[in-house]
């Protein structure tokens, strides 16, 4: 008797089926993995399991008893108790106030510290439970999270893509607690990813989704990772970066030759002190680091969203002013900006609007029939599928939406091209697809800067890896030097 | 009349003029915590005034009118909790139109009936501590009050926890109601002891006023309250003193002390993340 | 739409269930309304002396709320429009033409300057602009009542011993503005031509320009525009002042059309601010689709003061915009949203 079993789960919107009859057997005393593309429906089921959303069909066993959660309040007393990686703590509130949110009856501030300060014994997790949660670290911040699912005490515990914002030592401090919750507490675990190397390395079982079907099933240890690889995307796949694997051959660096087409000086910004990096032209950079140290920050910078409060930017070897709006796009500077939606489109307005939105002429009225011709030469060029030109750009799937952000960054034929999380929420075959026409720029004489907190795409890609920690460029190696465990050191600091 | 009397009656008439903002204000605080920047709390206390005259004038009852007029405050909460957070309409849009209805809807009311004037009954200004130690209760001790800190600073946080996001905002704003409602009820039945067309006459916004002007503290709105109060009595008070003040800026003095709060505290406001941002569940 | 049109006939449903119960009758209060507002050449000139203010102020209202700024402070705007159009008025001695456009100038800019003063405290210190134009507008009500309560601003002058009023005086006839050519008994005020040009100038600006473009991207991702390269303090403010600038001008139109006294007083936007506002919610932010609309309101507006002869409070008039607007506003909302929540 499984202590997690999903029979026939089907759910649809529209006419898009997110999942297609799904079957799961989760084992006490296992770590599931369940693995699939972005979009494979991995998603929409947990959230299903947790009451975040109803399903159309099928049911749900727990311990064998048919069981119906309608809010994540109601999952927790079902025993499934999830851990989430964002936006479930509340900052300005306490790490006590955090853990007991979602509780019901009094509450009790001596008894909810005392509570967290045993968790954090039984399960090495150290944390002070006074604290504020927004003065924590993302690893801080990790287990403030597991300590809150863990209190409740669940039979199940879902875990969704949790290593993506963790370090790799955080990231081993992780996997030793579900060891450990799983062998000697006897509960079950979930770990949702479309990682293959996390889900070879810490799981028992696997499960592959595939367009919302399950695929494929195995025990861990009786499948590899070429097998797990050609059932997630259901055809062979030569890009190793793609499927988030390092790649067995070190990368072969292109020749980068000239003076640098981007060059970054004691550039300083909140969470950026003294950053210092060079692009030559013809050679991909890689700028690799946990979420949290930087990344994200040099990115806001390089897209004109804060203005530095020191430092210099130059492309082509001319400083840009940049508290000028779009001086960087003048210059020369094309950028596929982190988490499209933020910054990078317009949901709301057409495909024509968005390729064109950089570009809009230096005259008052607006030239539409430019526009439009513009529009659908790029749409042609970088092969954006959609059903119209004037359809609001939310229509469009991700890996389309972002060929709109790339075919709009390359028409200005820039310089330097910087790519912040660019795979970020792509199925694989989107996600090769770009890799390929990075490597052509990079190959046609661009500098390309690439920001990534996917050690497998800097080590696929990049001809050198720069890394960041704390909001300084710890240190720079070679792709023929460059290893994970060189890598991982960098990222852990001084302190690693 | 000596120095000391004049000071008095000042002191005394801002207390009164005071007690219907701070009654109101403890409601908005808590709906603004929750993340609701509901500017009908104008429609609420004119609501609560209107209705509280014409029940304590028909049943003879003082205290039956404060009830009427909380549970009319209530219910223009209840209305706006339900137009803004289940049909999810943007909170001012609801504001605005809940302020334009209830105005309307009592100027029509009265221009066809007449209630005669009561003695106005003070006592409801007892309940005022009580009420304030409760909202400070609520917010800060109750796990009702965590859940709606939660839901006003992280609404998503909030919905992944369990919590019913829209569920909590429409308690507030029902607390809010009820609040505003006994402030308006007070005015109109405790002090004035009748009721004319538009006879708040934009407490409403002086009760938002005090809350930014608090800096979304409870203490200090109170102190906002009281002050904006003080402005009011004095304005009535000064020219039968023979004092000189400039009426229109005893007036507009509220209205200014709190843009002067938020440019001046901006950066140290514990204003709620979330607030006047409706919350919408995202389909992956 | 047939949504729109089920709400829309539940709010006149609650109207007319109103008038039943205060002693009224639905089918008298409705020809009261006809009688006023369009019956005959005389109504139909009132009705569009009041859409004239209504329509700039929601042209205006389109502009801002396009550019992701909700300017609720319109009700104190048209005050400061109207308080500069009565200093201009009255101080200068111009000749007819130049005045009156000194007049609207005077108003407009000095609106516009009003209304970005809340783009400029949200650029400096993040303060609220929602909060702000409403506060403001408070502000506005107590800066117009020391104008016309201090004798050497602009209250009007002592005639013998009549007592002062706080007003101020009447603006000469040279500063009004006329009517378009005379039709058997119907006026067309010059104020409506203006109204109608700003709201096709307005769905022009925004449909047609590179300006408007950046004013969409704005109010549809401020983060993609910054990264376009849109300077979002200077389109925000700039989009804020645009909308002041125009309730502005709707004072001084207010001020000058033969509605008014022709004097400024305290109370003398009879509310056009906020049902200006209305408009623009109604239509959605669309310029071109606030004429109608604007129309409607003018309509409720001009009809509603015949109401009371037929022993129904002229109020009505004003529950029935509310409830329009709510009609308007709620069915665009999917019902499976109602589940959740």
């Amino acid at each position: 008797m499984g202590a997690l079993t999903l029979r026939g789960i089907t759910k649809r919107y529209g006419t898009v089926v997110a999942c297609d009859a799904v079957d799961l057997d989760v084992e006490r005393g296992e770590i599931h993995g369940l693995l699939g593309e972005n979009g494979a429906g991995k998603s929409t089921l947990m959230r299903i399991l947790l009451g975040l959303e109803t399903r159309d069909a099928g049911t749900i066993l727990r311990d064998g008893r048919p069981v119906t959660a309608g809010s994540p309040r109601e999952a927790v007393a079902l025993g499934i108790g999830m851990v989430h990686q964002h936006f479930s703590l509340v900052e300005p509130l306490t790490v006590w106030e955090n853990v007991i949110l979602g509780d019901t009856g009094r509450i009790r501030r001596s008894r909810a510290c005392a509570e967290i300060h045993e968790m954090s014994q039984r399960y090495g997790l150290p944390v002070d439970p006074l604290a504020t949660v927004a003065s924590l670290s993302a690893g801080e911040r990790q287990r403030v999270e597991l300590i809150k699912c863990l209190r409740r005490d669940p039979a199940v515990l879902i875990l969704d893509e949790p290593t993506s914002v963790l370090t790799r030592a955080e990231s081993a401090e992780l996997f030793a607690v579900l060891r450990r919750v799983v062998r000697s507490e006897g509960r079950a675990v979930v770990l949702i990813s479309h990682k293959l190397a996390e889900i070879t390395a810490a799981t028992d079982r696997v499960t592959v989704l595939r367009h919302g079907r399950v695929v494929f099933r195995s025990a861990t240890a009786a499948t590899d990772v070429a097998e797990l690889a050609r059932q997630m995307v259901g055809r062979e796949v030569a890009d190793a970066a793609a499927l988030g694997l390092i790649p067995a051959a070190p990368h072969v660096p292109e020749k980068a030759q000239g003076d640098p087409a981007l060059r970054i000086r004691g550039l300083t910004a909140p969470g950026l002190t003294g950053i210092d990096l060079e692009v030559r032209p013809g050679e991909i950079a890689g700028l690799y680091g946990a979420e949290g140290n930087g990344q994200a920050q040099i990115g806001d910078v390089l897209c004109g969203l804060v203005t530095p409060d020191a430092g210099t930017v130059e492309v082509g070897g001319v400083p840009v002013d940049l508290r000028t709006p779009g001086a960087l796009h003048t210059a020369g500077l094309g950028i596929v900006p982190e988490d499209r939606h933020r910054a990078a489109v317009v949901p709301a307005m057409s495909v024509a609007a968005n390729l064109t939105m950089k570009d809009l002429g230096t005259r008052v009225w607006l030239d539409r029939r430019r526009l439009r011709r513009r529009a659908r030469e790029l749409a042609a060029e970088f092969g954006v599928v959609a059903t119209s030109l004037d359809a609001p750009l939310s229509s469009l799937s991700g890996g389309n939406q972002q060929r709109v952000v790339l075919a709009r960054e390359l028409s200005g034929d820039p310089r330097v091209l910087v790519l912040a999380q660019p795979t970020q929420g792509l199925d694989v075959g989107a996600a090769e697809d770009l890799h390929e026409r990075l490597r052509r720029c990079a190959h046609d004489g661009m500098a390309v800067l690439l920001i990534s907190t996917e050690i497998e795409e800097v080590l696929g890609l990049a001809d050198r890896v720069l890394v960041i920690a704390s909001g300084r460029v710890a240190g720079e190696l070679h792709a023929a030097e460059a290893t994970p465990e060189q890598l991982g050191m960098l990222v852990g600091g001084g302190a690693g | 009349m000596n120095l000391l009397d004049d000071l008095g009656t000042v002191l005394s008439s801002s207390l009164r003029l005071t007690a219907p903002l701070a009654f109101a204000a403890c409601g908005e605080y808590l709906a603004e915590r929750a993340g609701t920047l509901n500017i009908s709390v104008e429609a609420m206390m004119l609501g609560a005034a209107f209705s509280s005259v014409a029940v304590a004038g028909a049943t003879g009852s003082a205290t039956t009118g404060l009830a009427a007029g909380v549970l009319t405050g209530a219910l223009i909460g209840l209305i706006h909790g339900n137009l803004a957070h289940r049909l999810t309409i943007n909170t001012f849009v609801v504001g605005l139109v809940l302020n334009a209805l209830v105005l309307g809807l009592t100027s029509f009311l009265i221009a066809g009936a007449t209630f005669g004037s009561r003695p106005p009954q003070r006592w409801p200004l007892l309940l005022l501590p009580g009420i304030v130690l409760l909202t400070w209760w609520l917010v800060e001790r109750s796990r009702w009050g965590l859940e709606l800190r939660a839901v006003g600073e992280n609404p998503r946080a909030a919905d992944m926890t369990g919590i019913r996001v829209g569920l909590r905002r429409r308690q507030a704003l029902l607390w809010c109601g009820a609040l505003a409602g006994l402030g308006g009820a007070y005015l109109a039945v405790g002090e004035v002891g009748s009721f004319n067309q538009n006879m708040t006459a934009g407490r409403g916004y002086l009760v938002i006023a005090a809350v930014i002007f608090g800096g979304w503290r409870l203490g200090r709105t109170l102190v906002g309250c009281a002050v904006f109060g003080l402005a009011d009595a004095l304005r009535l008070a000064l020219p039968a003193l023979g004092v000189t003040l400039n009426s229109q800026l005893l007036i507009a003095a509220p209205y200014l002390l709190a843009l002067l709060a938020m440019v001046l505290f901006a950066t140290r406001h514990r204003r709620p993340r979330a607030l006047g941002k409706p919350f919408v569940r995202q389909e992956p | 739409m047939t949504r729109t049109a089920a709400w829309s006939a539940l709010a006149l449903l609650v109207s007319a269930v109103l008038i039943v119960a205060t002693g009224g009758s639905p089918v008298e209060a409705m020809q009261a309304l006809v009688r006023g507002s369009v019956a005959d050449a005389t109504a139909i000139s009132v009705t569009l002396l009041y859409a004239a203010p209504l329509l700039l102020i929601a042209a205006g209202a389109c502009v801002s709320a396009s550019a992701g700024v909700f300017n609720i402070g319109q009700e104190g705007q048209v005050l400061i429009g109207a308080l500069a159009g009565a200093a201009a008025g009255l101080r200068l001695a111009l000749p007819g033409p130049a005045l009156i456009a000194v007049v609207g100038l005077a108003g407009a800019l000095a609106a516009g300057f009003w209304a970005w003063l809340s783009a400029l405290m949200h650029r400096l210190r993040g303060v609220d602009i929602v909060v702000s134009t409403l506060l403001m507008t408070f502000v506005a009500q107590q800066v117009v009542a020391f104008a016309v309560n201090t004798p050497w601003l602009l209250q009007e002058s002592r005639l013998g011993r009549a007592t002062v009023l706080p007003q101020t005086n009447k603006l000469p006839p040279r500063a009004l503005l006329g009517s378009l050519g005379s039709y058997p008994g119907l006026q067309l005020n010059a104020g409506l031509l203006i109204a109608v040009a700003a709201a096709v100038s307005v769905a022009v600006l925004l449909t047609r320009t590179r300006w408007g473009f950046r004013v969409t991207m704005l109010g549809l991702n401020p983060a993609a525009a910054a990264h376009s390269g849109v300077r979002v303090t200077v389109v925000t403010g700039s989009a804020l002042a645009i909308s002041g600038t125009l309730a502005g001008l709707a004072g001084a139109v207010l001020l000058t059309s033969p509605l008014s006294t022709n004097r400024l007083q305290p109370g003398g936007t009879l509310g056009l601010g906020w049902d200006g506002l209305l408009v623009a919610l109604i239509a959605r932010n669309r310029p071109l689709l606030a004429i109608p609309v604007a129309l409607l309101f003018a309509v409720l507006r001009s009809g509603g003061s015949f109401l009371a002869a037929t022993g129904v409070p002229s109020y009505l008039a004003d529950i029935v915009k509310a409830l329009l607007v709510l009609a308007f506003v709620a069915p665009r909302v999917p019902w499976r949203r109602l589940a959740v929540a």
